[in-house]
């Protein structure tokens, strides 16, 4: 087979996997499935994980692992709902809210290069810290805000917002994913952050400066949580702080579905946001077949497993 | 042949898909004889180790062991029938015990309640002693592994392999990381496991060493046998003929060099661990050369010359800068550095040939602050043409590069960024003559065009062909370097090891 | 893997040859990929009990789906179902306080088209926007057990609990026959339905002027462990010398915190001097009023609170008027009217029957 044509392909797995997977859900699950209505609702529900999996996608090519964003996600929410009730506009809100996220991400990257701890810990532990400090923050209840615009940005379109397509939401997931992707291929901080996940000490030898490149993945990672908090926020109209616990592990699936490695120095937005949508589409499926919630935990897992052992297959083709 | 051979490979073929690795290779080792194993990396040597060990199973030909059919389907069969690979890169694992390394995989059991399954820690402690004891060598049975040097580690795979009563050994590159003194043990050590009846299969870059350790040496080449002969009845230059396919007439090409004005010097630099103490200049044009055991410091020198290391005190001066400084600091100051270690440290392997030229210096792919990947991949080409880089393309990984092409990228980012000083840390380890003979001749040229060159290595011969002065690391203190002229390889070598 | 290991094919050596490499490894990949992809599809096939299309749809969508309490609102929603000829779709989020996943479940129902929802929210806030949705999109939504700020709403079905606070104070009254002195062990700061039946239970003995209120200001916490604790504080004070009580009556509003002053009550040797009413039903509970160690339970019905869910729902469907607020009333259980079929029906609900699979 033609060298080229095999890479494409190769790069189009994920896109396969997904066209799949929705065509097995169209085929046996009630006709609704494969209404327009219902692709809006898919593309929204993917919103919150795959603004969080952008961060993360990031994280994952520079060889490293956040596991505090569903963390972050519950602190952002509490911290917009109490901006809110506090009196500030939705603006204002929604900045502290997002800026809440970056500062996280920033302690996150901070930690991490000072301590000289690898990411795993740090953010195991700040996953708690976050958690506590949103718990703390609401007084360990929820904290209802007044509505506002905010609660707009993933909610289901009215009749007459029909013009916008998909939600203002969906439209910053797409903005962010073309922005990361424009940064990993055209800026020096992206070659770097594939260069350090394939190999620390070679790009450390190369001068590459890897405490700020470091710095600036947590931080980004932080502040995409952010904005996914911003996006959980929309859609619960309460600060949580319970809320997304676990979302971490969706958000690692998502970058791992779509081609990360773990190892670092591979993953790609594209790769990422179909895997997003992959897990999307398998839980609206089972969803509207009135399935348990067991079983879509049971066919996420297998798809999971399923798409690394492709990639291995993928990547141990040559000798 | 008259005498019986132990292995015996006839036209083994090997395809990857499309590519032939081995194109009809014959080879035979009888007991109680060394066989070298010679050929440029790319020859085929390491795919021939593979068949041999059960990794990859051969498209065609055959092999016989002892006279019986020999077609190992994995690693494990092939040591059961008494085959052993020492490989080039040690494959023990770090974490455990000298005796644990040396059953691992063969663990002796006994029997409890009619099942084998509780570990002979007793037995395996006084058979693993024992095999250690008949190579020599004592070498404390609980030690990690990660505590050895290199050569006890390699001591530690032979009795692993002599543990288990394996006949035939093959040992892949040994000496290309352990020092002259090991090297000796070494040897030693061979010799009397010859004297035994052990089979070796000897695989080295290093003909001096060939010549004095093998009986015989087989030649591939492009996956072919292309001949072989008797030890004493070969020179040298028709070995390396054999090997390259020409006549390999002077490897180490030398123009005169002309020198400038002082681009680096140390101070009495110390450095946290081993470094003790060194002071040299080095000039605009020259090639100093330093000379070391393994474990003398050498690397931690050039590694604390480009802040890789921290230094206890002393003082760097590169050109008119001072003081210590980072490695991203020394790139800019003009300062270049080639890794000893090309997959931990010289390459991010993952990545691609062009990602890896320009790492240090994206800079100039860059159009107001854009990175353009099409200009790094213009770039990349014109390096991979000028440097003749055996690839498919320059978006290739690199990885699947061999040593020598990787090297050559190595050295190429260097070229790229325009460095004026040049740190090269053992810059032809386990590559291939032909790579060798061209990264001294881009020595040479850089040179010539006014570098300043420090090449850290642990292989006297190319020292002395490519250096204009050489410098002695001993035991962490670095001699004044002298000038190639008044030395031979018998007065570094005395230095080194007083 | 040995599928990336390279050129495994024939080698003529006193073995008949292998298969091509080529062939084998694809093979095998084509097989392996057919295999978990029929598998998959076989899983879900096998699992979709996706209702016959020929009747009306509703959604039944609780707080969480692993509790007896919620169980209890699935049999009663699936008698309904049953008796009405209506398809009952069954799902929540795992957890109590999944809030996105249940908004996920209701956005998904009125993706799928269905007639009507039924709805427990888990949050009286967070919830209002896919019922608006809903509302918008002309799928009836009756809520259940707990309100929603929102008059987008068909009707709430759920237990009134200031009736079953007064229903335990009435009781209570009558047990000490109007006079003596009566605790009250809060649930927690801040809970709705809890604060009802405080109120309830508080207003009630204002009608017996021999009844005097002690204590009413400990709050439980979410915990049996806490409540236990803040039971013994309650007590600690009262206690006498003799080891005797100077309390007549005891109120719990809810199944942790009666479950943590009976677990103090027992370990202070203090049951039976003491009269206890309790809110909600457990089994150890209902073990409690056997052993006489309680005096009454004040318990909700859920099964019928889904059958009354289900059932003004289709009604609403049907074009019928139904009221805003229906009331599922509570009833008092005591050691007396425990052993009545109805009351059984009530205490351990038998929804095996109505949950086969």
């Amino acid at each position: 087979m033609n060298k080229q044509l095999k890479d494409w392909m190769n790069k189009l797995m994920p896109l396969a996997a997904l066209i799949l997977v929705y065509l097995i859900f169209a085929f046996i699950a009630p006709p609704s499935f494969i209404s327009l209505k219902n692709l809006e609702l898919i593309v929204r529900q993917t919103t919150i994980v795959g603004i969080a999996s952008l961060g993360m996608t990031l994280v994952i090519i520079g060889g490293g692992i956040d596991l505090s964003v569903g963390s972050i996600v519950a602190l952002v929410t509490v911290a917009i709902a109490w901006l809110l009730m506090t009196g500030s506009s939705p603006l204002v809100a929604a900045l502290g809210g997002v800026l809440t996220g970056l500062l996280c991400g920033l302690i996150n990257g901070a930690l991490i290069t000072r301590l000289k701890l690898v990411p795993f810990i740090i953010t195991l532990g700040t996953l708690l810290v976050y958690r506590g400090c949103a718990k703390g923050l609401a007084h360990e209840q929820k904290i209802d805000a007044p509505l506002s615009w905010i609660n707009e940005l993933l909610a289901a379109l009215k009749p007459e917002q029909s013009w916008m397509l998909v939600p203002g939401g969906v439209w910053l997931l797409i903005l962010l994913a073309i922005c990361v992707t424009l940064v990993l291929r055209y800026t020096r901080f992206g070659l770097y952050t594939f260069s350090i996940g394939s190999n620390e000490q070679a790009s450390r030898l190369c001068g590459v400066p890897i405490e700020k490149v470091k710095l600036l993945i947590y931080g980004i990672s932080g502040l995409f949580a952010g904005f996914a908090g911003l996006m959980q926020f929309s859609r619960l109209t309460v600060g949580d702080p319970t809320v997304a616990s676990g979302l971490e592990l969706d958000v690692i699936a998502a970058v791992v579905i779509g081609g990360g490695s773990l190892a670092g120095g591979e993953g790609s937005v594209l790769g990422t946001i179909l895997g997003a949508l992959i897990m999307t589409v398998i839980r609206s499926g089972c969803t509207q077949m009135g399935l348990s919630n067991w079983v879509q935990e049971i066919v996420t897992g297998i798809i999971i497993v399923v798409a690394v052992v492709l990639d291995r297959m993928r990547h141990s083709q040559k000798p | 042949m008259s005498k019986a051979q132990r292995l015996k490979l006839e036209n083994i073929k090997v395809r990857f898909g499309g590519t032939v690795a081995l194109d009809g290779v014959d080879f035979a080792v009888a007991p109680g004889e060394i066989v070298a194993l010679i050929g440029e990396n790319g020859a085929g040597k390491s795919t021939l180790m593979k068949v041999l060990s059960g990794a990859i199973i051969p498209n065609d030909g055959s092999m016989t062991l002892d006279g019986k059919p020999f077609a190992p389907s994995n690693p494990e069969e092939a040591r059961h029938r008494g085959i052993a690979m020492i490989y080039q890169e040690l494959s023990l694992p770090s974490t455990l015990t000298v005796q644990d390394n040396i059953f691992l995989g063969m663990e002796l059991s006994k029997s409890f309640f009619g099942i084998n399954w509780i570990l002979d820690r007793a037995k395996m402690r006084s058979t693993a002693e024992t095999a250690l004891k008949e190579l020599g060598h004592e070498i404390p049975l609980n030690t990690l592994v990660r505590d050895l040097s290199i050569s006890d580690q390699q001591l530690v795979e032979i009795a692993r392999a002599r543990a288990v009563g394996c006949e035939v050994l093959i040992l892949d590159e040994p000496t290309s990381s352990i020092t002259r003194q090991d090297v000796q043990r070494l040897f030693t050590l061979m010799r009397n496991l010859k004297a035994q009846g052990h089979s070796i299969i000897y695989i080295s870059h290093f003909l001096e060493e060939i010549e004095e350790i093998a009986d015989r040496f087989v030649v591939l080449r492009d996956g072919k046998t292309v001949g072989g002969g008797k030890m004493g009845e070969t020179t040298h230059d028709e070995i390396v003929a054999l090997m390259v396919g020409r006549q390999l007439t002077d490897l180490y090409p030398k123009s005169k060099h002309e020198f400038g004005e002082t681009l680096l010097e140390l101070n009495s630099l110390v450095g946290e661990a081993r470094l003790r103490s060194a002071s040299f200049q080095l000039r605009r044009g020259e090639v100093l050369g330093i000379f070391g055991l393994v474990g003398s410091g050498r690397t931690e020198l050039i590694r604390s010359i480009f802040g890789l290391d921290s230094i206890k005190s002393g003082e760097i001066k590169i050109g008119t800068y001072s003081g210590y400084a980072t490695p991203t600091q020394r790139w800019s100051q003009g300062v270049g550095i080639v890794s000893e270690d090309r997959k931990g440290e010289g390459l991010a392997i993952t990545r691609t040939i062009a990602e890896n030229l320009v790492l240090s210096y994206p800079q100039s792919c860059e159009t107001s602050g854009v990175f353009s990947p099409s200009r790094m991949l213009a770039t990349a080409n014109t390096w991979v043409e000028k440097l003749s880089v055996k690839c498919r393309t320059s978006e290739q990984k690199i990885g699947k590069l061999s040593g020598g092409n990787q090297q050559k990228i190595a050295l190429a980012r260097l070229l790229h960024h325009r460095v004026d000083v040049l740190l090269l840390d053992e810059p032809t380890r386990g590559i291939d003559v032909g790579s060798k003979k061209q990264i001294y001749e881009q020595i040479d040229s850089l040179a010539c065009s006014g570098k300043a060159v420090l090449i850290v290595s642990s292989y006297l011969p190319e020292l002395l062909g490519t250096c204009d002065r050489i410098a002695v690391m001993n035991r962490g203190k670095l001699s004044e370097p002298k000038s190639v002229e008044e030395l031979s390889e018998h007065s570094v070598m005395m230095e080194a090891i007083a | 893997m040995y599928w990336n290991r390279p050129a495994r094919q024939s080698f003529k050596h006193h073995t008949t040859p292998r298969c091509s490499p080529k062939g084998e490894t694809l093979d095998f990949r084509a097989r392996l990929i057919m295999f978990l992809l029929a598998s998959l599809t076989a899983t879900l096939a096998a699992c979709n009990r996706q209702p016959s299309t020929d009747k009306e749809t509703v959604a039944l969508i609780p707080m969480g789906s692993t509790d007896e309490f919620w169980k209890s609102v699935h049999a009663g929603g699936v008698q309904a179902s049953q008796k009405l000829g209506v398809n009952i779709i069954w799902q929540g989020p795992i957890r109590r306080d999944d809030r996105t996943a249940q908004i996920d479940v209701v956005e998904s129902m009125i993706v799928r088209g269905v007639k009507g929802i039924v709805l427990a929210p888990i949050d009286n806030m967070a919830l209002r926007a896919p019922v608006e949705d809903a509302y918008r999109n002309k799928i009836p939504v009756v809520i259940i057990d707990s309100n929603l700020n929102s008059d987008k709403s068909v009707s709430f079905v759920a237990t009134d609990n200031y009736k079953g606070g007064v229903m335990a104070g009435e009781h209570m009254i009558k047990l000490l026959s109007g006079k003596g002195r009566v605790a009250m062990l809060r649930n927690v700061e801040g809970s709705a339905s809890t604060d009802n039946r405080e109120r309830g239970f508080l207003d009630a003995l204002k009608n017996a002027p021999g009844i005097k209120v002690v204590s009413s200001n400990l709050y439980a916490g979410a915990t049996t462990e806490s409540a236990y604790k803040q039971s013994e504080n309650l007590l600690a004070p009262l206690k006498t010398a003799q080891g005797e009580i100077g309390l007549d009556g005891i109120f719990c509003p809810n199944e942790s915190s009666a479950f943590g002053m009976l677990r103090a009550l027992q370990d202070g040797d203090l049951t039976g001097k003491v009269k206890f009413i309790g809110f909600d039903s457990s089994e150890k509970l209902v073990e409690g009023l056997e052993r006489g160690h309680m005096d009454a339970l004040v318990v909700q019905d859920p099964v019928r609170m889904g059958y009354l869910g289900v059932e003004k729902l289709v009604a609403h469907i049907h074009g019928k008027k139904i009221e805003k607020r229906i009331d599922v009333p509570a009833t008092l259980v005591t050691r007396e009217n425990l052993k009545e079929k109805s009351i059984k029906e009530l205490v351990a609900p038998d929804i095996k029957k109505w949950l086969a699979e």
